[in-house]
């Protein structure tokens, strides 16, 4: 018994120093870890909505037409007081794991930019998408996520017809495409049905 | 100072982690396709693995036989997930790329082998030494791993075009499987070196 007691209290006394210094480490590196964050936020908003614009996070929640297919966050995108557009968080099933991307809707129904924040598909192959040296129009110096710029959300986004695929990627190039058409699908009727005026 | 060396040495080469020892594989190949996320790596691994063996040594009178091992994981595990925050801190966009092959340093079995091998049974200052060379050990190995898929497999060392742009990289080798061909023929190497070496002794 005697025995137990000390391996237990040896044990409990090594997990609370640890426990310990884990609060103190994670209290000093909180702050940066949340300044880095909205910095990285902010940087991806301006990013698919270039321009000197005010980015509000909606306190709304969008459905998806397609169940594969999520909306997260919802960001306006501001002029002064004017709503001119919405920035989308949507995740489409990848090629081995969802890409979560931004995708920034106008009002007048056109995307704006699209940003990958997260994938896991294939280096060399699907994770093109997101390579800012890769070009699906090598003479216009136009990448994969490039093409999508002012595009009509009616467009049918079908890879191979409307939208240049990324050579040996189907997956991939399917899954960003249907990610942007939804979000801009959503965003648009959105905007039609009087939201964010 | 003599015998330090040593101990320094027998981690960089005669029991080197990776080619030797043979332990902590399946990191290895995950974070060796790129020089950035392989210098990454051995940072974290560097940090864990020498803060362990240091305390684990310092506590080895007053660490029970029987609960050795729980103790060495929370030690572990401390020291892991301090080195984890600090890297999402500091170097996030490097660390979003890793961050399951840094968690994952928890299990790596070339520290929690080193603490129950080395650490337990040595003086701090031996088991410093002994962090130290296993740190270099593993670094070298997964750097020049790092080194040779990148280029290969991408044109470039460390995000530098190294082959002009009309090289057509070869994919396989920043695929998981190119990362056992050229540790094999690291091994092999390594292995046919000592062996003359042992030879002409």
């Amino acid at each position: 018994m005697n025995k137990i007691m000390k391996l237990t209290l040896v044990l409990g006394l090594i997990g609370a120093i640890s426990g310990g210094t884990l609060a103190g480490v994670y209290k000093f590196t909180a702050p940066v870890i949340k300044a880095q964050d909205a910095k990285e936020l902010q940087a991806g908003l301006s990013e698919v909505f270039p321009g000197n614009y005010e980015f509000k996070k909606l306190e709304i929640k969008l459905k998806s037409p397609d169940p594969a297919i999520q909306i997260g966050d919802v960001y306006a995108v501001k002029s002064g007081k004017n709503v001119i557009g919405a920035i989308l968080k949507v995740s489409s099933p990848g090629d081995q794991a969802p890409i979560v991307m931004l995708v920034g809707v106008k009002k007048d129904g056109r995307i704006s930019g699209v940003k990958i924040l997260q994938s896991l598909e294939t280096p060399g192959l699907g994770a093109n998408a997101s390579n800012p040296h890769y070009y699906v129009n090598k003479e216009k110096k136009i990448t994969f996520l490039d093409q999508f710029k002012n595009k009509k959300v009616t467009d049918p986004f079908v890879p191979k017809k409307d939208v240049i695929a990324i050579t040996g990627a189907t997956i991939t190039s399917t899954a960003v495409s249907k990610g942007v058409k939804i979000a801009g699908e959503v965003a648009y009727s959105y905007f039609k049905k009087g939201g964010g005026s | 100072m003599k015998k330090y060396l040593k101990i320094i040495w027998n981690g960089i080469s005669p029991s080197n982690p990776v080619l030797i020892l043979a332990i902590g594989l399946c990191s290895v190949i995950a974070v060796t396709n790129s020089v950035k996320n392989a210098l990454l790596m051995s940072f974290a691994f560097s940090f864990v693995l020498i803060a362990s063996e240091i305390i684990i040594s310092a506590l080895r009178k007053a660490i029970p036989n029987e609960i050795r091992v729980p103790i060495f994981v929370v030690v572990i595990a401390t020291f892991t997930t301090i080195a984890a925050l600090l890297a999402r801190a500091y170097f996030s966009s490097i660390y979003e790329a890793i961050k399951l092959y840094i968690l994952l340093v928890v299990v790596n079995c070339i520290i929690i082998g080193r603490a129950e091998a080395f650490a337990y049974k040595n003086p701090v200052i031996d088991s410093l030494f002994d962090g130290i060379g296993m740190s270099i050990g593993y670094s070298w190995v997964i750097l020049a791993i790092a080194a040779v898929r990148e280029l290969f497999g991408n044109g470039t060392i460390a995000g530098l075009q190294v082959f002009p742009s009309a090289y057509k990289p070869a994919l396989v080798m920043i695929l998981p499987p190119a990362g056992f061909l050229v540790i094999g023929v690291l091994v092999g190497w390594l292995e046919t070196t000592l062996k003359k070496k042992e030879a002409k002794k």
